[in-house]
């Protein structure tokens, strides 16, 4: 363990309180800068679509169909001779949307359920795990399928679904996280000082969870956002004309096989794109929080 | 005094910091383990003691820098060899019993195998004759049921217990001219404690061992030791036998840690 | 201050055990019994496995007792609510052992300390703020350290936070946990004069749990020996230690080392080691052990029977055999 130079002296407590030390921080690694940069740029994007976009993403006819990129058209245009690039900037709202808000109803459940099961633990813990491991017998693509066919389309429905799936991951992660920190004197000291159970687990204990719990949603957001798009790709849950770059991909799958490239090529380079951005972020994230590393 | 085993000479070295500054850390540390001695080196937290110890098996984390010093061992720099040739006097010349022995051990091995491992690495020799050594080393450092002990894994072994397996491993097992001993009591209860101190200076009486004994508890250097060195943030403050250093304490640092140690009005 | 000596804690046959696997228990305590006045300190000693951190835990609920009384200045602390288990943390509060791991590493001092005025004391802000002030001027350190993260505190300092989040409330009994066992010697004897003063100055009562005999002899006025889950031995500390008549006492106080040249100890051996706390046998928790044992020793549980004045020893044969050190 590494110590102050007051600890080498033999009386620490009467020394004046030094300076409070400057954090020394870890310069930021090639992978947080490239995942948050590149997270920044698709956002960037998604509301500049609010406001501007070269063409009406939803207007077929602007030009005709399957131009290939040119400057009047920069990313060439699909089969009912809608613009690519106003769609794929439309599309951004769509995926990185539905992924951000999918993430943090997930996390938001997943980590307070976790954490009561954790904490408490008994009967409760039990009900809990049990109904976890009950769903994650199915995988995750094919239960979205499920459901959305079952509650039908509509951009809520999908978030809702697709948050649905992800809970049981962030419950087993932070009931793990609490569960190990349960018996820390700090939680026993918490008690001791007035806090309720409730605010030891949520006041106390969770915070000191967050590191890990961020870094798994970085990670698990990428997930999601290739479900939201392979959700689009199937044309499950949404209107088939929305720009979205699943749906987009598979309205340019004709395209492919006569040499139309930029209809599929380009909506799958964007989600490339977002999935490898959440997949640094998370990768950084996980190596910042790992307690190795921790001062 | 007589050739020592092994002498410390000038040692001074840092930590390199994550931002690249460095931490200085060990300034100018000498001292010589006599040959045929227990001496401990006895500090508080940061003073320097386990480092050096480290260093003298080649051992030191990758942050420390060394900037001076020599260690001389039977007439050799160690600092100047080696990794091969570090290699083969770590073990063979020099072992080492760490302070958490039931971590030091490999947990998916039995305590037996572990030690008859080492025995055929350092004597080569049958895998039967490997064993038989073991359970001997085993039996001699006083394990109970030594032939069915060696069969067991490190998880099944109390703190004491293993630490006794550390010992027969570093002391018996291992051959060696020079034994280092890193808190060896350190987190055992007191009358395990006292069980394995007893048997550390006995086998090193029996053996004619060397060891050097890192500590930061005075009341088992007063029991065991011959020669003492008081570290404290990097330095040697004071060198001498036992009862110079607990009768006629030169250094102030040395009289407030003897102080402290005794829980003497003087200290409170 | 200096009123009637009255009992600030008392505990009747406190238990805690625990179910293991194939239907059997872990005996962690059996049946307890202390007391403990205003202004006194009873220190707890013992090997681990001994039982003394449960006993802490167990009389402030933090574990819940399987039996037994625990009686906190008259109250009743076995038959409280868990809800009402606040109202027992404004006169008991505890110093633990590591206070690395006590303090929560996301909170400032500042932020430690307000908070059991916050929640206990219902203080606001402003009040808050300068009983924080007092706090830390009260256990050796300044306003400036406040503003500091537990890892920016040394050992020492990191303990007196601790020590002054106990006080906060100011309460009448603390359990000190080990309070020195992690921290270097110069710092240990700093920390127990602090710990001094304050009784002193508070007439707070200490459960005083450790292994260190000298930390024993140097605070604590009384002391119960525990091994495996019981005490075998209790009395005043100086009675205790220049007389002890329980074996096991005799053989831990001839264990530990004395920092001093020259000093030859007699020992006192037991044979091997701790045994289990699961399903023990009845009988002398030391039998297996002890080098004076009797066959009479494993058929029956001895009872602590008093050999002097307030000192009791849980050995029948020291005491009919009458040799006394």
């Amino acid at each position: 363990m590494k110590r102050s130079a007051a600890d080498a002296t033999l009386d620490p407590a009467a020394l004046p309180a030094a300076p409070p030390a400057r954090r020394r921080r870890a310069p930021a690694s090639w992978s947080l800068r490239i995942g948050a940069g590149l997270l920044l740029f698709y956002a960037g994007v998604a509301l500049l679509s609010l406001v501007w976009t070269p063409y009406d993403p939803l207007a077929p006819g602007m030009g005709d169909g399957y131009l290939p990129p040119s400057r009047e058209f920069l990313l060439g245009t699909d089969r009912l001779g809608a613009d690519i690039l106003s769609r794929l900037m439309a599309g951004a709202r769509y995926d990185l949307g539905i992924t951000l808000v999918a993430v943090a109803i997930a996390l938001s459940i997943g980590s307070a359920l976790g954490t009561i099961a954790g904490y408490f633990g008994g009967v409760v813990d039990t009900v809990i795990s049990r109904l976890v491991e009950v769903f994650q017998a199915f995988p995750g693509l094919l239960f979205a399928m499920l459901i959305v066919q079952a509650v039908g389309p509509g951009v809520p429905n999908i978030i809702l679904v697709l948050s649905f799936i992800g809970i049981p991951d962030y419950l087993r992660l932070a009931r793990a996280e609490i569960r190990s920190r349960r018996a820390w004197p700090y939680a026993e000291a918490a008690r001791m000082v007035g806090n309720t159970p409730w605010l030891v687990a949520f006041r106390h204990l969770l915070p000191n969870s967050a590191g890990p719990l961020l870094a798994f949603t970085s990670i698990n957001a990428a997930f999601v956002a290739l479900v939201t798009a392979s959700l689009g790709f199937l044309g499950l849950g949404l209107d088939p004309n929305t720009p979205e770059w699943g749906s987009m991909i598979a309205r340019g799958q004709d395209g492919v096989m006569t040499g139309e490239w930029w209809v599929s090529f380009f909506p799958g380079l964007a989600i490339l794109g977002l999935t490898g951005a959440f997949y640094l972020l998370g990768d950084a994230l996980s190596d910042l929080t790992d307690p190795r590393r921790r001062r | 005094m007589t050739v020592p085993l092994l002498r410390v000479d000038g040692l001074g070295g840092a930590f390199r910091r994550r931002d690249g500054g460095l931490t200085p850390v060990l300034h100018d540390v000498s001292f010589a383990l006599q040959p045929g001695c227990i001496t401990a080196v006895v500090g508080e937290t940061g003073s320097g003691k386990s480092l050096t110890a480290l260093t003298i098996l080649g051992l030191q984390p990758s942050a420390f820098v060394r900037r001076s010093g020599r260690i001389l061992f039977a007439g050799q720099d160690l600092l100047a060899l080696p990794p091969s040739a570090m290699r083969a006097v770590r073990g063979r010349r020099i072992s080492m019993v760490f302070q958490d022995a039931r971590a030091a051990l490999n947990p998916v091995f039995s305590v037996g195998a572990q030690l008859a491992d080492v025995h055929r690495l350092q004597h080569g020799g049958s895998a039967r004759a490997a064993w038989d050594a073991a359970v001997e080393a085993l039996r001699r450092v006083r394990i109970p049921e030594a032939e069915r002990r060696a069969r067991q894994y490190p998880h099944e072994f109390s703190g004491g217990m293993a630490q006794r397996a550390m010992i027969a491993m570093a002391a018996l097992v291992c051959t060696p001219a020079l034994l280092i001993l890193d808190e060896p009591t350190t987190g055992l209860d007191v009358t395990i404690q006292s069980d394995i101190m007893e048997l550390i200076v006995e086998l090193c009486r029996d053996r004619g061992l060397t060891a050097c004994l890192i500590t930061h508890d005075l009341g088992v250097v007063a029991e065991s030791c011959e020669e003492v060195v008081v570290m404290n943030a990097g330095r040697v403050v004071e060198t001498g036998t036992t009862e110079a250093i607990f009768t006629r304490p030169q250094q102030p640092y040395t009289r407030r840690l003897l102080a402290a140690s005794r829980l003497d009005a003087a200290a409170a | 201050m200096n009123g009637a000596p009255y009992t600030v804690l008392r505990t009747r046959g406190l238990a805690k055990q625990y179910p293991v696997a194939g239907g059997r228990r872990l005996v962690a305590v059996d049946g307890v019994d202390l007391a403990l006045d205003a202004g006194r300190t009873l220190a707890l000693v013992g090997e681990s496995g001994s039982g003394k951190s449960t006993i802490a835990r167990c009389v402030v609920r933090l574990v819940e007792p399987s039996a037994g009384e625990v009686w906190i200045n008259g109250r009743a602390v076995h038959a409280m609510g868990r809800g009402s288990l606040p109202e027992l943390y404004r006169e008991a509060q505890m110093v633990f052992q590591d206070p690395n791991g006590s303090l929560n590493p996301r909170m400032t001092v500042r932020q430690v300390l307000h908070e059991p005025l916050r929640l206990h004391l219902k203080l606001d802000r402003e009040r808050r703020e300068a009983r924080a002030r007092q706090l830390v001027e009260q256990v050796g350190l300044t306003p400036a350290h406040l503003d500091r993260y537990p890892h920016e505190l040394s050992g020492g300092q990191r303990q007196r936070i601790g020590i002054a989040r106990a006080l906060a409330v100011e309460p009448d009994l603390l359990i000190l946990d080990e309070p020195t066992s992690s921290l270097d010697v110069s710092v240990r004897g700093d920390i127990l004069a602090l710990l001094l003063r304050l009784q002193r100055e508070m007439r707070l009562a200490y459960l005083f749990i450790t292994h260190d005999l000298q930390v024993v002899r140097h605070v604590a006025d009384d002391v119960a020996v525990m091994y495996l889950g019981g005490i075998v031995e209790s009395g005043p500390v100086a009675e205790v230690f220049a007389r002890p008549a329980h074996p096991y006492t005799r053989a831990l106080l001839s264990a530990a080392p004395v920092p001093e040249w020259g000093v030859t100890r007699t020992r006192l051996r037991l044979a091997g080691e701790i045994p289990s706390p699961i399903d023990p046998p009845p009988g002398c928790r030391l039998v297996g052990r002890c080098p004076l044992a009797q066959p009479g020793c494993s058929a029956a549980r001895p009872p602590l029977v008093e050999v002097s004045p307030g000192h009791l020893s849980a050995c029948p044969v020291t005491l009919t055999a009458g040799d006394r050190p």
